[in-house]
């Protein structure tokens, strides 16, 4: 049994990064699409020879991005009951995370004796405030209408585990390791030093348990919409506001994606040629042909 | 509001019977004008047209889609919608939105914030065929069940549920007219999901892939301007006879004749204006031609095949007609050796032409395209024109075009504009790009067919209704006081014309509406008459 955890436990870390690695690929191989921005101000089109001047720089774009993300901004400006729980829950797994690369970097550098209990209030705090923020989506998802509406049942499912995992880290700590610091790093040192292959082979029952959900969400993580937000952001951060100028990179992708043959089966379509040929092509039209300029 | 529990999988049932039955009642109220009653907001068809035509979405027909006479007809027509969903998922048929595409289909946590961005929605009271994640969450559940592996295991607990038959074929038809692709739910929404795009995607297939297109895009739209030049029917020649009716009409106006430049090699600015203009405003071009004369601008209009008319249907349901005619603009402007392309007041146009055209182009065919915005902005502000605002004393309101503001980012030229000439501007609440659609967008200003119009005044534009009577609230009590809505964009004035014209609000409040170049040209010190007659509006 203890086997088998240590097995689904590293498992899925190899499975995790397999395919988060072949979706990102799949997503960055994405073609290059049309224009296609919205603007919540001014863009450079507001100037005559707009093409003359410089470009939105990357870095405008990744600031917004950033701040986007670690503050869930448009939440904020549009869905405030929602971002509350939103903002809570994001906040307690942004902390949980750093807390986790703390616990196993410091776990195999420091000394476990010589452990702050600081560090468990940081990991109480977090999993406290990404269980409210967790709890708090998943009571509005279900009392809500206009959040319930269209939420397929199998993610409430999902909200329900997710919380579970936080109870379970929560019991590990608290309960199991008497929610002493110096038993938790002992404990931590072992496991990623492989000082102790008995003890991970028969990992006791409140670890395993919090082991076999974080399994859960490794193999979840690639099909998350933490994913999503990748699809999202590369290609913002790498295609809008570029100008197709003669001669640039942008210029070569357009060309390649112009002779893509094209199989639509309408009769104003002439299927087998390509993009570019069709666009040239005026539509058959019968006797009723262009007249020229007379 | 209450919600049927599972509207989504309604879509798929009950063949001829309509998912909603719109009350008057039902509709958001509006200030000042009182229009609630027990009476349908849409006329019902004939009944020969319901024999027909499919309208089992909420009694319109906007696409006119004959119905399939036998149920094997219906099943071929099934399959080449799958097999449009299909193709619509293939970089090779759909690089140009496969990836805003996916990023919708896969991005939207149903948060539903969206809702409360949409005009449509909102005007309709709250009708659930129109939330803007409607069409959206149904195409997803139809891509997951019937194009992803084992999509219909477990089909209930995963949302997978929605059945495809020819009832849901026609109705998501419909609902893809029934989104004015003005894309403020995309500028709301904070996972990136684009419902607006989901309108444009749907139309898409229906269009390249089924042969299904609203008659006035298609047939009368893209496929006339392709086969006569404009979409509105305009020959080469029947244009150099407007010109000259158009010179004929400014000496009248403003006390001396200009020429205006046709075909002239090596100008600096190729104009091209919406054809509409040229029929239904004309004062509109001769605006243009009054202030570039005035202040030196080389430019020239095209009377060429394709040249004088910038309408581009094809950006709203077709990226094949759109292609075809953003690539003759260019072979004109080519011929012309002209520097750049300019579009004159039309939103959808300037971005077909500046924005979506970009990613087309390569060589000698990316010639430079901009909106006529930031260089009348120049003009007026520069002072190279003798302008005296009090002779725009009258009340104006600005109505954004969702094109050029929301979607290109042309949001301040056209306000200092109006700030420099029109005393008593005011803007309209929300604005900028959070402006709401005219109701017109997506080609609804053209789309008259059978009882399509009244969705179209009862429904898409009351929002902006509500919007223009609440600028002018200081006012509207007052119809012997003139007040206009300044619209820079040919298709949101046609859908203006038509909304004032249902809610008789010139009649009843004094409410006009007209262009961005007019009131420059009235604020001339050197035109001899009004240039914006209210009497003659």
């Amino acid at each position: 049994m203890g086997g088998m955890v240590l097995v689904l436990f590293y498992g899925s870390i190899l499975f995790c990064i397999i395919t988060s690695v072949g979706r990102l690929i799949k997503i960055a191989r994405l073609p290059l699409h049309l224009k296609w921005e919205f603007y919540r101000d001014s863009s450079v089109y507001e100037q005559v020879d707009w093409w003359t001047k410089p470009p939105v720089r990357f870095w405008r774009k990744a600031g917004a991005m950033i701040l986007d993300v670690l503050f869930l901004r448009e939440y904020f400006r549009r869905n405030r009951s929602f971002w509350i729980y939103l903002y809570l829950f994001h906040v307690g797994i942004y902390l949980l995370i750093l807390w986790h690369a703390w616990l196993f970097i410091a776990g195999a550098v420091v000394d476990p004796d010589t452990v702050s209990a600081v560090g468990l209030v940081w990991g109480h705090t977090a999993t406290a405030l990404a269980f409210l923020g967790g709890a708090g989506i998943l009571i509005k998802r279900i009392t809500d209408t206009e959040l319930s509406i269209y939420y397929p049942p199998v993610h409430y499912i999902k909200w329900v585990i997710l919380l579970l995992t936080l109870l379970g880290g929560f019991y590990a700590v608290y309960i199991y390791f008497g929610d002493n610091a110096v038993n938790l790093f002992r404990y931590v040192q072992t496991q990623v030093t492989f000082s102790d292959l008995r003890h991970k082979l028969h990992p006791p029952p409140a670890t395993a348990a919090h082991v076999l959900f974080a399994a859960f969400w490794l193999v979840y993580l690639p099909y998350s919409h933490i994913m999503r937000l990748f699809l999202r952001y590369y290609h913002y951060l790498r295609d809008d506001e570029v100008p197709n100028v003669r001669g640039g990179a942008m210029e070569k992708r357009i060309g390649r994606l112009l002779g893509q043959p094209v199989a639509w089966s309408a009769s104003h379509i002439q299927t087998g040629k390509s993009w570019a040929e069709v666009a040239t092509t005026l539509p058959p039209m019968g006797k009723n042909k262009p007249k020229e300029c007379g | 509001m209450k919600v049927k529990a599972k509207p989504l999988q309604e879509v798929s049932k009950g063949g001829d019977r309509q998912l909603i039955d719109l009350k008057r009642d039902d509709l958001m109220p509006l200030p000042h004008i009182s229009d609630g009653s027990e009476d349908p907001a849409i006329r019902p068809l004939t009944e020969k047209q319901q024999d027909n035509y499919e309208h089992a979405l909420d009694g319109a027909a906007a696409v006119q889609i004959p119905k399939p006479k036998t149920r094997e007809e219906e099943e071929r027509l099934v399959e080449r919608f799958l097999e449009g969903v299909k193709k619509l998922l293939t970089k090779e048929n759909n690089w140009t939105f496969l990836q805003q595409l996916l990023l919708t289909l896969d991005n939207c946590v149903r948060c539903q914030t969206c809702s409360e961005a949409c005009p449509i929605y909102l005007a309709s009271g709250k009708q659930e065929i129109y939330r803007p994640t409607y069409r959206a969450e149904i195409l997803r559940r139809l891509v997951n069940r019937y194009l992803k592996k084992g999509g219909k295991a477990f089909a209930t607990l995963r949302g997978n549920d929605v059945e495809l038959n020819w009832a849901t074929v026609a109705r998501l038809a419909e609902s893809a007219y029934r989104c004015t692709m003005c894309r403020r739910c995309a500028m709301h929404c904070p996972m990136g999901s684009d419902n607006g795009l989901i309108a444009h995607e749907l139309r898409k297939l229906f269009s390249e892939e089924m042969g299904i297109a609203a008659k006035e895009l298609h047939e009368t739209g893209t496929m006339q301007q392709l086969r006569v030049g404009a979409s509105t029917g305009i020959s080469p020649a029947a244009f150099k006879d407007i010109l000259e009716f158009m010179e004929d009409d400014i000496e009248e106006k403003i006390g001396r004749r200009i020429k205006i430049p046709i075909d002239k090699k090596g100008a600096d600015i190729l104009l091209i204006h919406n054809s509409g203009e040229y029929l239904s405003w004309l004062e509109n071009p001769a605006a243009f031609a009054i202030i570039f004369d005035a202040a030196g601008v080389s430019w020239t209009l095209s009377s060429e095949l394709y040249g004088y008319e910038g309408t581009n249907y094809g950006l709203w349901y077709d990226d094949v007609q759109f292609g075809r005619i953003s690539l003759k603009h260019i072979e004109i402007a080519n011929k012309l050796k002209v520097r750049k392309i300019m579009i004159g007041e039309c939103g959808h146009s300037t971005k077909a032409s500046v924005i979506i055209s970009d990613r087309i182009l390569t060589g000698d065919a990316n010639i430079p395209r901009e909106s006529c915005l930031p260089l009348l902005e120049a003009i007026v502000l520069g002072g190279k024109l003798k302008l005296d605002p009090d002779r725009n004393t009258f009340p104006v309101t600005l109505h954004d075009p969702c094109n050029m503001v929301r979607l290109m980012g042309i949001i301040e030229p056209q306000r200092r504009i109006l700030r420099a000439i029109a005393p008593k501007f005011r803007e309209m609440e929300p604005h900028g790009p959070d402006n709401y659609c005219c109701g017109g967008g997506s080609g609804f200003a053209v789309m008259q067919g059978m009882n399509f119009p009244d969705w179209k005044m009862n429904v898409a534009g009351r929002m902006k209704v509500k919007q223009i009577m609440e600028a002018f609230s200081d006012t509207v009590g007052d119809p012997s006081i003139p007040k206009y809505v300044c619209a820079p964009c040919s298709n949101c004035k046609g859908q203006l014309r038509d909304l004032l014209n249902h809610y008789h609000l010139t009649e009843q409040f004094g409410i006009y509406y007209g262009g961005l170049v007019e009131l420059i040209v009235n604020a001339m010190v050197d035109t001899k008459k009004p240039y914006v007659n209210f009497e003659e509006m």
